[in-house]
C-alpha cells in the first residue's frame, strides 16, 4: 500500500467516532424538535438535521490548533467540534449551566476552549471571524487552519464574499463551507444565488471550488481532507458547496408551505446515517452491532441532557452583569 | 411542425467535483453552458432545425436560455426586430422531478428519444456522455465538452457543432455516413452494470467518496476501450504505452503497480502530471471479458468512482462493440463543402 493510499484510509475507531457524532447530531435536534414543540425551549431553533456529513465530514479533520465558526443553525457544528452536549442542551433551555451560563441560547452556543467561535445570529457573520484567527494562526505559525460553515442564503452577504476576498489575498489557511440546503429561510437558492453554483464564485476570488454530495461522509471527508492539508501547508483558502436538504423547517414552527416533500425522499434515500450504516457494515469496516450500541449509548446521553437542563437553574438577576464587556 | 428535431441536454454539475482542489482542473461556468446552447440554437436555426428539445436543470442552464428566448422574443417586436436569424421553437423538457442526479439525464435523453429527435447534443464531460449514451439507444449523440478534463466529448466551438447537429437532424447529411459507433466498456460486479466510454479503472479506495479518481496510486487494473497519446485523465498512461484508437476494434488493459520497473510520466488530470508503474500491458479482443483482480475495491467509470464490489462478487470488465452512434463534426462539414450545403447566390439570400 503506498502513503497516499494508508493516510486516506479511516480506521474502525475513526468511523466509529464520525458515526457517533452523526448519530449524536440527529438524536439531540429530533429530541429538541420534540422538546421545542412543549413550549419550555425560549426564543427561536434551527434544526441541522439532515446536514450531519457536513459537519462531521469536516470537522473530523480537524485538530487542536484549529478553529470553525459557525450559524444560526449551529448545534451540528457545535457538536461534530466536541462542545460538550449536556452544557448545549443546558444553553438552549437558558440555564446557568449551559454553555454560555444560559445567556446566550441557540444561536450563541459558543465554547473557545473547543475552537468553536460560536454559533451566529448573524447571517454571514462567520466568515469575517476564521479571517482573524486563519490570519493569528498564520503569523504565529500555527499550523492551525479555520473554517468557517455559512449558509445559501450566508452565501450572498458581503460579509462572505468580502472574506472569501481577503482570504485569497492573505492566502490565509481558511476553508469557506457553504451548506446549501436549497432555501435561506424561505427562498430557494435557485432564484436567490445569481451564479447557481456557490462552489463557481470560487474562481472569481482565485481559490479551488468544489461541489459534494453533502449527504454523503466519505464524499465530505475526501475533500475537506484535502482541502485542510493545502491550507495547512500554505495552499491558502478552499471554498467547498455541500448540496442536500434540511429536514426540518427554517426554524421549529415554519409551516413550510415554500417546498414540495422532498424531506421524504432524502431521508428514504439519500440520508448521511442510513448510508454511512449500510456501506461500513456492507464492507466489514464496521459491525452492526458496534452501531447499536452507539444508538443506545447516545439516546442514554440525550436523555441524560434533557432532564439536566430541565432541573437546572435559571440564571439570576445578578449573571446580568457577569460575561459583559461592559457595565452600564 | 417539421421533424428535424434534436435533443440538447446539459449537465449543470459537470466540472465540479475534487479536481478543481487537488489539481487545476478548470471550472466552466454554468452562464458558459447557457452561451453554449444560445449558439447552437442560432446554429440550428441557420441551418433548418424544426424544434429543439432542452432538458430542464436547477443548476440555471435551462432558466438563462429561457431568459434569453424571452428577450428575443422582445427584441423581435421592438426596434430591433428581424436582425437575429430565427432560433427554432425550444420545448423545454420540464413536468419531471429534477432530482440533480445523472438520472436527470437519463431521464432528458428517453424523453428526447421517444419524441423523435435525430441528434442529442450532449453538453459535459465524460461521465455526462456515458450516462447520455446509456439511454440514446441508435439515436446520433455529439458529445461537446465543457471542461478540460475530457477525452470522449471534443473541445469545439458550439456553433459548429451546432451547423454539424443540425445538418444532421433536417436529413442535408445522410448520418449513416457521418456517424460511427463507438466501442464501450461494461463493467459488472454481481447484478450491477456500468458501462464506460473511455476507460475503468479499479481502485483499492473502499468507498466512493468524492467520486473522481486523482490519486494513481489508488489504481491498481486499467481497461481503455481507446487509449490516444494525446489525451488527458488514466487512458493517457496506455495512450504512451500501446496507442489504440477509437475506430480500431480492439481496446487495451494494464495492471498498475507503484513500484513497477516500467513508468509512465502521465497528465492524469489537468495539472497533474505523474509517474505512474505499469506491468503487464495487453489487448482487449472484441467481446472480451476480463476478471477484476483485487477481491474488494471500487471500479471508476470514465474517471469517477461508481461500483464498490466486495469479496465474493468477481467483478468483471468487457470490451463491446455497440457503444453510442457519434456524430464526426469534421466529417459532417466536409459533406456539407462537398455538397455545397452552405453555399448561396446572389447579395440578398
Amino acid at each position: 500500500m503506498t502513503d497516499t493510499v494508508e493516510r486516506k484510509a479511516l480506521t474502525g475507531e475513526q468511523l466509529l467516532s464520525a458515526y457517533r457524532a452523526m448519530r449524536t447530531i440527529r438524536e439531540f435536534e429530533e429530541r429538541v424538535h420534540a422538546e421545542f414543540a412543549t413550549g419550555d425551549i425560549p426564543g427561536f431553533v434551527h434544526l441541522y438535521a439532515g446536514e450531519e456529513a457536513s459537519a462531521v465530514g469536516v470537522c473530523s479533520n480537524l485538530d487542536d490548533r484549529d478553529t470553525i465558526a459557525s450559524t444560526h443553525r449551529g448545534h451540528g457544528h457545535c457538536i461534530a467540534r466536541g462542545v460538550d452536549v449536556g452544557e448545549m442542551m443546558a444553553e438552549i433551555y437558558g440555564r446557568s449551566t449551559g454553555s454560555c451560563h444560559g445567556k446566550g441560547g441557540s444561536m450563541h452556543i459558543a465554547d473557545l476552549s473547543k475552537g468553536m467561535l460560536g454559533a451566529n445570529g448573524i447571517v454571514g457573520g462567520g466568515p469575517p471571524l476564521i479571517c482573524g484567527t486563519a490570519l493569528a494562526a498564520k503569523i504565529k505559525g500555527t499550523g492551525g487552519v479555520s473554517v468557517a460553515f455559512f449558509g445559501d442564503g450566508g452565501s450572498n452577504q458581503g460579509t462572505t464574499l468580502e472574506s472569501m476576498n481577503l482570504a485569497s489575498v492573505w492566502n490565509l489557511p481558511a476553508i469557506f463551507v457553504a451548506e446549501n440546503n436549497g432555501y435561506a429561510e424561505t427562498t430557494s437558492s435557485t432564484w436567490s444565488v445569481a451564479s447557481d453554483n456557490i462552489a463557481d464564485r470560487a474562481a472569481g476570488f482565485g481559490m479551488p471550488g468544489v461541489i459534494l454530495d453533502g449527504f454523503d461522509f466519505f464524499a465530505v471527508h475526501e475533500a475537506a481532507s484535502e482541502a485542510i492539508a493545502r491550507a495547512r501547508d500554505g495552499g491558502g483558502p478552499t471554498l467547498i458547496e455541500m448540496k442536500f436538504t434540511r429536514y426540518f423547517g427554517h426554524f421549529e414552527g415554519d409551516q413550510q408551505t415554500y417546498r414540495a416533500d422532498e424531506v421524504a425522499r432524502a431521508r428514504a434515500e439519500l440520508d448521511c446515517l442510513k448510508r454511512f450504516a449500510d456501506r461500513t457494515v456492507q464492507t466489514g469496516e464496521l459491525a452492526q452491532a458496534d452501531l447499536d450500541a452507539v444508538d443506545a449509548e447516545v439516546a442514554a446521553l440525550i436523555d441524560q441532557a434533557v432532564d439536566s437542563a430541565k432541573a437546572a437553574p435559571l440564571p439570576t438577576e445578578a449573571d446580568l452583569l457577569t460575561d459583559v464587556y461592559l457595565r452600564y | 411542425m417539421g421533424d428535424a428535431i434534436v435533443g440538447v441536454v446539459a449537465n449543470p454539475l459537470s466540472g465540479r467535483d475534487i479536481r478543481r482542489l487537488v489539481t487545476q482542473a478548470s471550472v466552466f461556468p454554468t452562464a458558459e453552458k447557457a452561451n453554449m446552447i444560445q449558439r447552437m440554437l442560432t446554429a440550428f436555426g441557420a441551418v433548418g432545425v424544426h424544434r429543439v428539445l432542452l432538458s430542464t436543470d436547477l443548476g440555471g442552464i435551462s432558466a438563462a436560455v429561457f431568459r434569453a428566448i424571452g428577450r428575443r422574443s422582445g427584441q423581435h417586436r421592438g426596434q430591433h426586430g428581424g436582425q437575429h436569424s430565427p432560433w427554432p421553437d425550444v420545448e423545454f423538457l420540464d413536468g419531471q422531478p429534477i432530482r440533480q442526479s445523472a438520472q436527470d439525464t437519463v431521464e432528458a435523453v428517453r424523453r428526447m428519444v421517444t419524441a423523435g429527435a435525430r441528434v442529442i447534443v450532449c453538453l459535459g464531460g465524460d461521465g455526462t456522455a456515458r450516462v447520455a449514451a446509456s439511454a440514446a439507444g441508435e439515436v446520433p449523440m455529439l458529445a461537446l465538452s465543457t471542461g478540460t478534463n475530457n477525452v470522449f466529448p471534443a473541445v469545439r466551438e458550439a456553433t459548429v457543432a451546432g451547423l454539424a447537429a443540425g445538418l444532421v437532424a433536417t436529413g442535408a447529411v445522410p448520418a449513416d455516413a457521418v456517424t460511427s459507433q463507438a466501442k464501450l466498456l461494461e463493467a459488472r460486479a454481481g447484478e450491477r452494470v456500468e458501462i464506460a466510454l473511455v476507460d475503468v479503472a479499479v481502485s483499492t479506495e473502499r468507498h466512493v467518496g468524492a467520486r473522481a479518481v486523482w490519486d494513481p496510486a489508488t489504481v491498481s487494473q486499467l481497461f481503455c476501450a481507446f487509449a490516444e497519446p494525446d489525451a488527458i485523465g488514466l487512458s493517457s498512461i496506455l495512450g504512451q504505452l500501446l496507442p489504440v484508437a477509437r475506430h480500431e476494434p480492439h481496446g487495451v488493459t494494464a495492471r498498475m503497480t507503484p513500484g513497477a520497473a516500467r513508468q509512465v510520466l502521465a497528465p492524469i488530470a489537468p495539472g497533474l502530471v505523474v509517474p505512474v508503474g505499469v506491468s503487464e500491458v495487453e489487448r482487449m479482443a472484441p467481446g472480451s471479458v476480463h476478471p477484476v483482480d483485487a477481491r474488494a475495491g471500487v471500479i471508476a467509470v470514465d474517471g469517477e468512482r461508481e461500483l464498490t464490489f466486495e469479496p465474493g462478487e468477481y467483478p468483471t470488465v468487457r470490451l463491446r462493440p455497440d457503444g453510442p452512434r457519434c456524430v464526426d463534426v469534421p466529417a459532417v462539414l466536409a459533406m456539407s463543402a462537398r455538397l455545397g450545403l452552405l453555399r448561396r447566390t446572389g447579395p440578398n439570400v
